[in-house]
């Protein structure tokens, strides 16, 4: 072997042997200099790129982004901040390379200098504030990994400023964070605490198997408290994050967070359709009301056959199942009574009174509860937090009352400024938190929410409840000092302190403990001044109230909120049209509650119907249409109807403030009101007079009032058409709007009366209010006159003689009317159709169905009386008539009569000019006689 | 003449001769008539195909003829109050009436009153069962509409108020009728109301589905039995029907355009208070305040026929044929028994909850047993009343007690026999 080493030496060492006179070998080292040179010049070093924008260093992104890497800690500062700059100057920039931007800046959040740490918090927030959060959606795993990363990490410093990177992403992306809290929730854990390891300390603790404890870090530059007060202040806003997202997710009905804003929680996820007949029948084809064609139902199902997910445990789980967000609190509320437990004790020590706190104890008490509060909502369904809820009592109730509850009504204790001067380094250094001053008052209200929600409802009163009633009584003390108070509350904290009050009234069944509440919360309702939000938030908390009331016999027998409900219709006419929002409002329960009988509203409504319903000023002509339209239904709660309401209402009828439909859909509620409808079920009684009834169809019928009519009588001859030999009535041309909503009205009104029963009768009062009413008229407005012959031949029965009065009169509107259709042809105006159809309408109607009228029409006219402008007119109407086939046999039965007429026209007709409307007229008459004539002579072969 | 398949049972408010008809369907011949009363509306059902119930108009009593005796009441079950709307859960094993503003709901095998259910704020117009009678729907003027679970509503817990599994709470004015589809509690229900919307419902959710409004308010609605259409009775005479599914994707719409307003049945004068599709859904009978029924047919929209009456009709309603109707021979399954007007009597004279359930296994086990639970009780609280007497000796009281015991002791069937004799025993001794 050894023999062998030496051979292989031997080789490596061979031994050159050198000898004179021959050329030295050369080394294995040397210079083979057989080549030549030449030289490169570059006529520009570092050439711009045109299409890369550089810092004001001429550094691209590319550079700084390499330079991120570099070991000094300078060097990465500098290029953290070039980026920045560059990114401010060519935002364009941003979008090309955020990918590798925001991993290369990720990747300093664990560095070693804190200004490189400070600059990347800088750079992340400059680049959140610009990008949307589904932009950065897809780098966000590769974000909170470093994020956790440098929470978890071994130094302190670095731990702190992962607070700023996590706070960026608070303000920026609090969904994005929330969609995985599992991981970050288990690093705010470690931030305060440590698990312990093994069982030993398990032994140790009572039994209650707590497997984290608290931990201080001696090497940290605050204080253990301070610390905490910032770990917790994070937590809070991220478990809120989370709170958010969910509602997000869930839609409001499920959440009870919002139980003020939605008054009828009931949208679920898909949104039902909502059509109009008119729509559907002209309008374009089919719907599709069931998905799936009703082969599946829909997810909202209640028949469930088991919990949709498994139990999951602990926190790695998420916060996705009621048990796993039970888990985490069962970790965390043992650690945040530890804080507080130190905290309070540390700070016994610098006041004498348990009851004042130093702003850093109030501010850490506030974090520890807003966090207590968040963890109840974090309960992804309704009845999970229910059983959170009594989970939370059944745990952590002692634990509450001994360390919350027993110096409750906390104060301020104003030592700051000592403290400072003690230690004004200190002070200075400690991170500034926005929350960190926090008023006693909102502290008070926070706990009293937290603390309320422990109250289980009782199944039966007792001495179970009995407990509680002993540390709930500060606490309804507070609330009903702070709401009685009369100070003005913030928004936020009036919300709190409702939310509060609405849980001891549906815990708490007593009755005198509900009334106490309730008079303090109407003492704010009763404030002036409240801005809209206030109000509306106090309103709907009453109106939940009473549409709850009906599990709860304390509330229903509530005399505030009877008081209040009372007061609402006053309130509404008050309102008037200033805030058309707050009056929907208000308008919601009033109907609710008529429409459960409620006595105290309905007689307070019955006193201010009148004023509610004024045609001038009241809320039914200034609301927009949705509120006239729950104003309108609510008449059918009205108990009694009086004779002044139903003239208001039979004026907002017809003045056209309410629309057409609107106004057809009034007159059928009072309509189904009468005891004439004929639809009750079981015993009513009615809630008006027939007489009253009939006396408002009538007046809803002329559509005008009769101080209207007077001064119509004494109007100039400027408004209204002149009488004349053609048209014995002056009559007043209603505009074209008012019309045709008269005309629509006056459709409704004759189909009432035409189902009240017996028409003979229903003719005979209509014939009575015209001749008492109508008939000492001389003008008229000729909607009237067209709605009364349309009523007229819509009623009349043929078993009834109308009265002679009243036919002249009829055929005094007729005459006038044709006249005034024969002006209306000649404006072409296409806007007048409707109003000459209906005027044509309602005469032949009248005239075919009433065979008296047309021989007292034809009786009046007399040709003799005509000037020679108006024989041509006659004639129109004379051939319109004639025209007619429904009209044709009564015109032949009047024959003899129009021969006369006809005569006469030939008689007083003279020049060539009128040639053309006699021989028109002469042609239609020579016509219709043919016909007939015809028909008499088949007749006669028959 | 072979046995009709479907029959048309209609009543009006007005008749004097008769208080319900029934016709065959399709040549509309009168068939029978029940005399005695009128009818109110929504108050005509027919329970079991045995028994036919309908409500006085008026009065607060519910007529009840057996299906073959047209002349003759069976009996008259006196309510509480004017009863406003009446319906037999399809099974015949309830019978839900409302009475003002309360529903009441008895158990037809033995006539308790089951429960008393007063969630409505005023008087109830509608009531309705879902095809398997696994739940209903009511219906009144406080513009709610509540569907309830037979099962949680049957309960012998009395501390516990029944609950309605939801509160379809959108109209805005008082409900006129209710229709409930098929599929049970996966049915689709439709609700109408004098705030001329009808709503169409899920069931099993509660959700809303679908809203149509009219221009003048809904009297009554119903669906065909493939729920392709909604058929909705207006308070002008018009019948309105709202096609629910897009049976053709045509392209076509200025063909559309032509048949325009042909959706509407155009023949009633007044109120069309109630409709009924026929079981092939090819038929539509409605009845309305012009005191005339018609049948129309649905492909057509015209009217076949037209029946009068001598009032506004109030009940009108297609129905399969029972088969007892046309045999006058035949007898019921079961006795109609006495049906009570108080809340469980016994229990009220105890005021202890008792554990027991009562199971009705099947019709012929009509005789009513106690569960041994209540055996129990009862023997406990006899034994319990002697030794009170005994130690006490309070005698007016005791005499009160023995005698309310010994009654109800006396009502036990035979299998209480030997242990009425032990009790009696046991009371007459020591006096």
């Amino acid at each position: 072997m050894t023999k062998c080493k030496k051979k292989k030496r031997q080789d490596d060492f061979q031994k050159v042997k050198l000898k004179v006179g021959k050329t030295k070998p050369k080394a294995g080292n040397a210079t083979n200099i057989n080549f030549r040179t030449k030289g490169i010049n570059l006529t520009e070093q570092l050439k711009k790129d045109a299409n890369a924008p550089t810092t004001h260093r001429k550094l691209n992104i590319k550079d700084l982004l390499s330079q991120l890497h570099h070991y000094s800690g300078t060097v990465k500062q500098g290029a953290l901040v070039g980026l920045r700059e560059l990114l401010t100057l060519h935002p364009s920039e941003l979008d090309q390379h955020l990918s590798s931007l925001l991993s290369e800046a990720a990747a300093v959040f664990t560095d070693k200098d804190p200004n490189v740490r400070m600059s990347a918090t800088r750079l992340l927030r400059f680049i959140a504030q610009s990008v949307p959060a589904e932009r950065t959606s897809p780098f966000f795993p590769l974000l909170s990994a470093h994020l956790s990363c440098a929470m978890t990490h071994i130094e302190t410093g670095i731990q702190e400023d992962a607070l700023k990177v996590l706070d960026v992403l608070l303000d920026h992306y609090p969904a994005l964070l929330a969609a995985r809290p599992a991981l970050l929730l288990t690093n705010f854990l470690e931030l305060i605490s440590h698990r312990s390891t093994g069982g030993g300390a398990r032994k140790g603790q009572e039994g209650k198997g707590r497997s984290w404890a608290l931990s201080v870090n001696p090497n940290r530059n605050v204080t253990g408290q301070q610390w905490r007060l910032t770990v917790l202040f994070r937590l809070g806003r991220f478990l809120q994050a989370v709170v958010e997202e969910r509602r997000g997710e869930e839609g409001v009905a499920c959440v009870s967070g919002d139980m003020f804003s939605v008054l009828n929680g009931q949208g679920g996820a898909n949104a039902p359709l909502e059509l109009n007949w008119e729509e559907l029948t002209y309008g374009k084809g089919g719907f599709q009301v069931f998905e799936h064609s009703g082969a599946m139902p829909t997810p909202h199902s209640t028949f469930k056959l088991r919990p949709e997910t498994e139990p999951g445990a602990g926190v790695s789980e998420g916060l996705g199942t009621g048990e796993a967000v039970r888990g985490f609190a069962s970790t965390l509320v043992p650690l945040l009574l530890d804080v507080w437990v130190e905290a309070s004790a540390s700070d016994r020590s610098k006041t004498d009174s348990a009851h004042l706190l130093t702003p850093d104890a109030m501010s850490l008490m506030y974090q520890v509860l807003s966090i207590l509060q968040l963890l109840r909502k974090l309960a992804p369904q309704r009845e999970h937090q229910d059983t959170l809820d009594a989970w939370f009592r059944s745990e952590y109730l002692g634990d509450f009352k001994q360390h919350f509850m027993k110096n409750f009504p906390y104060g301020n204790l104003d030592t700051p400024k000592q403290r400072r001067k003690t230690d004004p380094k200190r002070s200075k250094q400690a991170p500034t938190i926005p929350g960190q001053t926090v008023e006693p008052l909102a502290l008070n209200v926070l706990l009293c929410q937290v603390m309320v929600s422990m109250v289980t409802l009782s199944q039966g009163e007792g001495p179970a409840q009995e407990p509680d009633a002993e540390w709930l009584m500060p606490l309804r003390g507070f609330v009903q000092e702070t709401m009685s108070s009369g100070a003005k509350l913030s928004q936020r904290h009036l919300h709190t302190l409702l939310e509060t009050v609405w849980r001891m009234v549906t815990t708490q069944r007593s009755r005198a403990v509900t009334e106490d509440l309730l008079q303090a919360v109407y003492v704010q309702y009763q404030q002036m001044n409240l801005n809209l939000q206030t109000r509306t938030l106090l309103l709907s908390f009453y109106s939940r109230l009473y549409l709850q009331e009906h599990n709860h016999t304390h509330i229903a027998r509530s005399r505030v909120l009877s008081r209040w409900l009372a007061a609402l219709p006053l309130q509404l006419s008050q309102l008037g049209h200033r805030n058309p929002a707050l009056s929907d409002r208000l308008l919601l329960s009033i109907q609710a509650a008529a429409s459960r009988g409620n006595k105290a509203l309905l007689n307070s409504l019955r006193t201010h119907a009148c004023k509610l319903y004024d045609p001038q000023e009241g809320s039914v002509v200034l609301l927009p249409a949705e509120s006239q339209q729950r104003l309108v239904q609510l008449l059918y709660f009205l108990p009694v109807m009086s004779q002044g309401l139903l003239a208001n209402l039979s004026r907002c009828c017809t003045a056209g403030r309410v629309s057409a439909g609107l106004a057809a859909s009034l007159i059928r509620i009072i309509h189904l009101r009468s005891s004439l409808s004929g639809w009750s079920v079981g015993s009513q009684d009615a809630t008006l007079r027939d007489v009253d009834y009939i006396s408002f169809l009538f007046s809803t019928l002329t559509g005008f009032s009769s101080d209207e009519l007077a001064t119509l009588q004494e109007a100039g001859d400027e408004s209204v058409l002149p009488p004349s030999p053609l048209s014995p009535l002056s009559l007043y041309p209603t505009p074209l709007e008012q019309f045709t909503h008269h005309w629509d009205v006056v459709e409704e009104v004759c189909h009432c009366l035409e189902t009240l029963g017996s028409r003979s009768q229903c003719f005979d009062v209509l014939q009575n209010g015209i001749c008492k009413n109508l008939m000492g008229l001389a003008v008229v407005p000729d909607s009237m006159a067209a709605g009364l012959l349309r009523a007229v031949a819509r009623l009349l029965d043929l078993s009834f003689l109308p009265s002679e009065p009243l036919l002249r009169f009829l055929s005094r509107c007729c005459l006038s009317l044709l006249s005034l259709l024969l002006t209306l042809q000649q404006d072409t105006a296409s806007e007048n159709n409707h109003k000459r159809e209906a005027v044509w309408g309602a005469c032949v109607a009248a005239l075919s169905s009433v065979p008296r009228l047309l021989r007292l029409v034809l009786q009046s006219l007399q040709v003799r009386d005509l000037c020679e402008e108006e024989l041509p007119q006659l004639a129109q109407i004379l051939s319109l008539l004639l025209q007619h086939t429904a009209l044709c046999n009564q015109m032949l039965a009047n024959a003899t009569l129009l021969q006369r007429i006809i005569q006469d026209l030939t008689r007083y007709c003279r020049g060539e000019s009128k040639e053309q409307w006699m021989t028109d007229l002469l042609y239609c008459y020579s016509v219709t006689m043919a016909t007939h004539h015809g028909n008499l002579g088949l007749r006669d072969i028959y | 003449m072979s046995a009709p398949m479907e029959i048309v049972l209609s009543a009006d408010s007005g008749g004097q001769l008769w208080n319900c008809a029934v016709l065959e369907l399709h040549s509309g011949t009168n068939l029978l008539a029940y005399r005695g009363g009128n009818t109110s509306s929504r108050s005509l059902t027919v329970l079991n195909g045995e028994y036919i119930l309908g409500a006085q108009l008026g009065k607060n009593f519910i007529n009840v003829w057996e299906i073959q005796r047209k002349d003759q009441l069976q009996q008259k079950i006196v309510c509480p109050g004017i009863v406003t709307c009446l319906t037999a859960s399809p099974n015949g094993l309830y019978l839900v009436a409302g009475i003002a503003e309360a529903i009441y709901l008895w158990e037809v095998s033995s006539g308790n009153l089951l429960a008393i259910l007063s969630r409505h704020y005023q008087d109830l117009t509608c009531l309705r069962f879902t095809d398997d009678s696994s739940h209903f729907i009511s219906g009144g003027k406080d513009n709610l509409a509540l569907v309830w679970s037979l099962a949680s509503v049957v309960q012998l817990d009395p501390s516990h108020t029944p609950e309605p599994r939801h509160v379809l709470s959108r109209h805005s004015l008082p409900i006129t009728d209710i229709h409930c589809g098929l599929m049970g509690p996966q049915a689709r229900v439709a609700t109408a109301s004098l705030d001329q919307t009808v709503k169409l419902w899920e069931l099993s959710s509660g959700e809303m589905l679908l809203s149509v409004l009219f221009d003048v308010g809904i009297m009554s609605v119903t669906l065909d039995p493939c729920e392709y259409y909604l058929f909705c009775g207006g308070s002008d005479g018009g019948i309105f029907q709202v096609s629910l599914c897009s049976q053709s994707l045509s392209r076509d719409k200025t063909f559309q355009s032509d048949n325009e307003g042909n959706q509407v049945f155009k023949g009633h004068r007044n109120l069309v208070t109630c409709l009924s599709v026929s079981m092939d859904g090819t038929l539509l009978l409605s009845g309305s305040h012009d005191e005339t029924i018609r049948l129309w047919d649905i492909q057509s929209k015209q009217s076949i026929r037209s029946i009068n009456h001598k009032g506004p009709v109030t009940n009108a309603l297609i129905i399969p044929a029972p088969a007892n109707m046309f045999l006058p021979d035949s007898r019921p399954g079961i006795p109609l028994p006495r049906f009570s007007r108080h809340l469980n009597p016994s229990e009220h004279g105890e005021g202890v909850e008792t554990g027991g359930v009562c199971l009705r296994l099947a019709p012929h086990t009509q005789a009513q047993r106690e569960t041994y639970l209540e055996k129990a009780d009862k023997l406990y609280s006899i034994m319990s009343a002697v030794t009170d007497k005994s130690v006490f000796g309070d005698g007016e009281n005791t005499k009160v007690r023995v005698s309310e015991l010994e009654e109800e002791v006396r009502t036990l069937k035979k299998v209480n026999k030997d242990l009425y004799d032990f009790s009696t025993q046991l009371l007459t001794k020591p006096i």
